[in-house]
């Protein structure tokens, strides 16, 4: 079972998502295609990538100005809509850099409806330590 | 004449449009249709405000002076690149463009 | 009660505070000082500032894409988390507070707010 699946089936899930740095979708689940599709997806993982590098510049300038640690590396970026919710994360990644890898994992996202999303729930599949091979 | 027409006569000029400061906009010209102009404005506008609130964390997290407020930006694109400058946006073609050129003119035009 | 108020007596939130959409004003309570509050705001009005205009370009690229007008984000850091909602922001350490009851409680107490304002 991949970590796409798990976050499919928190309580809400409309799209789970992989995607690179650069915002290109690499893999992806769809429950309701009519609602969300493909193209959508596309649009809102380029919007996560840009979303993920601004939060990841505001950290690095904000824990040197402040002091104060606790924000970097970001572990999860969400853009709460008005009727859905995007969690997107690149915690995996840091665990490669860690392990001294340089091929890295792709960035993860998930797409909720607002009235259901468990964002606790959300950040916790994407916190996953999974073992690096 | 419209002032800001002029620039359509720079090499590889191919649109230019002025909009207000809520994105709406004003006058535009060249091989683009009136929709497309508008969200064009509308774009420009708000890819504006989003450099200059990047350009203003930067400067307030790395004290360096200089970068603050931003002149303008440009996005390069394979074929075609956008320039902006204050209320102003233009699309030129990526190669072949007097960039420079079209960049002062973008800055004395915006004075007006 | 304001809603600031309400928010620092939510466990967990360390710091809450309100910025103008236009121009620097600001006000704050709880663990910032005025300084870093004031870096605060500057950076949670550019990030909403941004996901607005994102919202707006995926709405016009692809109608009823159901983000816009967006509430709101949140930055999760390993010990802190950013929330902000309208254009109201706090501060949660993670091991002290629910993000769920922060985002409830701030979704329904702020209104949508209209894109103009921002």
């Amino acid at each position: 079972m991949t970590t796409l699946d798990d976050l499919m089936k928190l309580p809400g899930a409309m799209a789970a998502f992989e995607f690179r740095g650069s915002g290109e979708v690499l893999e992806q689940r769809i429950a309701y295609p009519d609602r969300i599709n493909e193209s959508t997806l596309d649009l809102l993982a380029h919007m996560c990538a840009a979303n993920l590098s601004i939060a990841t510049m505001q950290a690095r300038g904000w824990e040197k100005v402040t002091g104060m640690e606790g924000f970097y590396p970001i572990q999860e970026f969400t853009l709460i809509g008005f009727d859905w919710s995007v969690v997107v994360s690149g915690l995996q990644r840091e665990h490669y850099k860690q392990a001294g890898k340089f091929s890295l994992p792709p960035f993860m996202g998930v797409v909720l409806a607002n009235e259901s999303a468990d964002y606790e729930a959300a950040f916790g599949i994407l916190e996953r330590k999974e073992p690096v091979p | 004449m419209s002032m800001i027409r002029r620039l359509l006569a720079l090499d590889g000029v191919n649109v230019i449009c002025h909009f207000r400061d809520d994105g709406y906009l004003i006058e535009g010209y060249g091989l683009m249709s009136h929709n497309d102009m508008g969200r064009l404005a509308q774009f420009a506008r708000d890819y504006r405000r989003i450099a200059q609130g990047n350009a203003d964390q930067l400067a307030m997290f790395s004290g360096m002076r200089g970068w603050t407020p931003p002149h303008g930006w440009i996005i390069r694109g394979v074929t075609q690149s956008l320039c902006g400058v204050a209320n102003l946006v233009c699309v030129v073609d990526s190669t072949g463009a007097p960039l420079n050129e079209i960049l002062l003119e973008l800055r004395e035009v915006s004075h007006w | 009660m304001s809603i600031v108020t309400d928010l620092l007596a939510k466990p967990g939130v360390i710091a809450a505070g309100e910025y103008a959409y236009r121009g620097d004003r600001f006000s704050h309570r709880g663990a910032l000082s005025e300084d870093h509050a004031r870096v605060a705001s500057i950076m949670c009005r550019a990030t909403t500032m941004s996901v607005n205009m994102e919202a707006s370009m995926l709405e016009a690229l692809q109608p009823l894409s159901g983000l816009l007008p967006p509430r709101g984000w949140l930055v999760h850091g390993p010990g802190y988390t950013v929330c902000v909602v309208a254009n109201v922001f706090c501060l949660l350490d993670n091991s002290k507070g629910s993000i769920n009851d922060l985002v409830g409680f701030m979704r329904q107490a702020l209104p949508a707010v209209p894109a103009d304002m921002i």
